[in-house]
């Protein structure tokens, strides 16, 4: 009973962390998708070129554990940025490096779940919409990817949820997120009540998968409710 | 109306087109018929353009050009003015069967979406699937999806509609529906051009018959002297082959 209290105690000093751990998860979300979907345009795309370029970043990145991406983009992006355009960028704020880190890491993997999911809308609905007179892009736009979008809800979550947990490492570079002020909650403690101060942040993130989950199967039902509405 | 000429088409260094003429004049009815891979669907895709052909000559819709030359305005003539029924059905499978039909008139045609919808009810009636505008096509059968499948083709009202192989992927029992379908729309004087296997469907309905093999027209001619008086010893022997076993 006591430690339920404390975990309930520690969950309250947690919280207020949260919206440093949601706006490094939500942008990293946003620009991963974007650039997934470029990633995946280029391995879709008849230039071989591209398509080489694009699978061998896909394989580096999603081969490179989110700790040591953190710390790549960390160190190296001021001592390119000081090379390349004589720009000093050490004074950013970090949260931006490891946004970057994180947006590099999550589009590997989008942008494969993007990519099959096109696959397999068959492709002969594609040239059923050229033959009734659309255009490539009108087809895409208008059937294809509203298809796409259904097969690839489940797969992206995971990935949501996967990019959530890497985020956790947000700290190793002195930014304040949850983990981080869990930590000086520790420290504040003495070291005491440290099980009690993880399981509190574990629970917190718990919670933001289960919202995941229950939000991607809201919007999966919706669409099947919507083929559903007559009898067979 | 549709002139193909010397029509080639290779792939990996296969030749799968040698060289093939056709005439489609408004009315016809024309079957084509042959072994597997003789060519016969790589032709109707290379002649609507889904593939692009290696050599040829195409005159249609006020375009007289070589295949290679066409630009992408012209392409797009052709795909406007011919209609397409795919063996697969390749219905859009996020719409429900009247948006299948109004799909393209609204988004490509520009036509107003009541009007659209007009039309698209005709369609469907033509087909006899009033009653199923409102489902997905995960909803309906193999013989209902290629029958909207029809229906989103003459629509259109193309100048001619090409079929490949229309009943192939049908349960046999659903094969009559179409044939049905396609039956009535002949006899309506709809242009119609079709890969099949139904030698019933070459015999009974078409005007004309061509028999392809190895990507060559062997012959063709009237249904009546095809079957009954083959010129072609490979002919003979395809229709004696595939008789036995119907």
């Amino acid at each position: 009973m006591e430690n339920i209290k404390l975990i309930i105690n520690f969950l309250g000093q947690l919280l207020p962390a949260i919206n440093i751990t949601l706006i490094v998860s939500v942008s990293s979300i946003i620009l991963g998708s974007l650039l997934g979907l470029l990633l995946a345009a280029a391995r879709l795309s008849e230039s071989v070129v591209l398509r080489v370029l694009a699978s061998v970043y896909v394989s580096v990145v999603r081969a490179t554990p989110a700790i040591i991406m953190i710390f790549v983009v960390y160190y190296g992006m001021p001592m390119l940025f000081n090379d390349w355009f004589h720009t000093n960028i050490d004074g950013w704020n970090r949260m931006y490096f490891v946004i970057i880190a994180l947006t590099v890491l999550f589009s590997a993997p989008v942008s494969e779940i993007m990519r099959s999911a096109y696959e397999s809308i068959a492709k002969g609905q594609m040239e059923a919409g050229l033959m009734v007179g659309m255009t490539p892009f009108q087809t895409l736009y208008r059937i294809i990817l509203p298809q796409a979008f259904v097969v690839a809800l489940p797969n992206f979550a995971n990935s949501v949820i996967n990019l959530l947990k890497e985020g956790a490492l947000t700290f190793t570079i002195g930014v304040v997120d949850m983990v981080a002020k869990a930590q000086m909650i520790v420290a504040n403690n003495s070291g005491g009540y440290a099980w009690q101060t993880y399981c509190a942040l574990a629970l917190i993130y718990w919670v933001i998968s289960l919202a995941i989950d229950k939000g991607v199967s809201q919007v999966e039902k919706s669409y099947q409710a919507k083929r559903k509405t007559i009898a067979v | 109306m549709l002139t193909i000429e010397g029509l080639k088409k290779s792939y990996a260094g296969n030749d799968i087109l040698k060289g093939i003429s056709i005439d489609v004049n408004k009315g016809d009815v024309i079957s084509i018929i042959g072994p597997s891979g003789s060519g016969k669907t790589t032709l109707l895709r290379t002649m609507t353009t889904l593939e692009e052909a290696d050599g040829g000559h195409i005159t249609f819709s006020g375009i007289d050009k070589d295949f290679e030359k066409l630009t992408g305005k012209e392409v797009n003539t052709i795909r406007r003015n011919v209609g397409f029924v795919f063996q697969n059905y390749n219905l859009f499978n996020n719409k429900t069967a009247l948006q299948n039909i109004t799909e393209g008139l609204i988004v490509a045609r520009k036509v107003k979406k009541s009007e659209a919808e007009k039309i698209a009810l005709k369609a469907l009636e033509r087909v006899g699937l009033t009653d199923r505008k409102n489902h997905y096509p995960s909803q309906l059968s193999g013989g209902q999806q290629q029958r909207v499948g029809i229906a989103r083709a003459i629509a259109l009202n193309p100048e001619v509609i090409f079929f490949d192989e229309p009943t192939s992927a049908l349960d046999p029992e659903l094969v009559g529906e179409v044939l049905k379908v396609m039956q009535d729309l002949a006899s309506s004087g709809t242009t119609m051009v079709v890969v099949t296997h139904q030698m019933s469907f070459a015999r009974d309905v078409s005007n004309r018959v061509i028999f392809m093999a190895d990507g060559h027209i062997v012959e063709q001619g009237a249904p009546k002297a095809i079957f009954e008086k083959p010129s072609e010893q490979r002919t003979k022997k395809f229709l004696t082959d595939i008789l036995a076993n119907v």
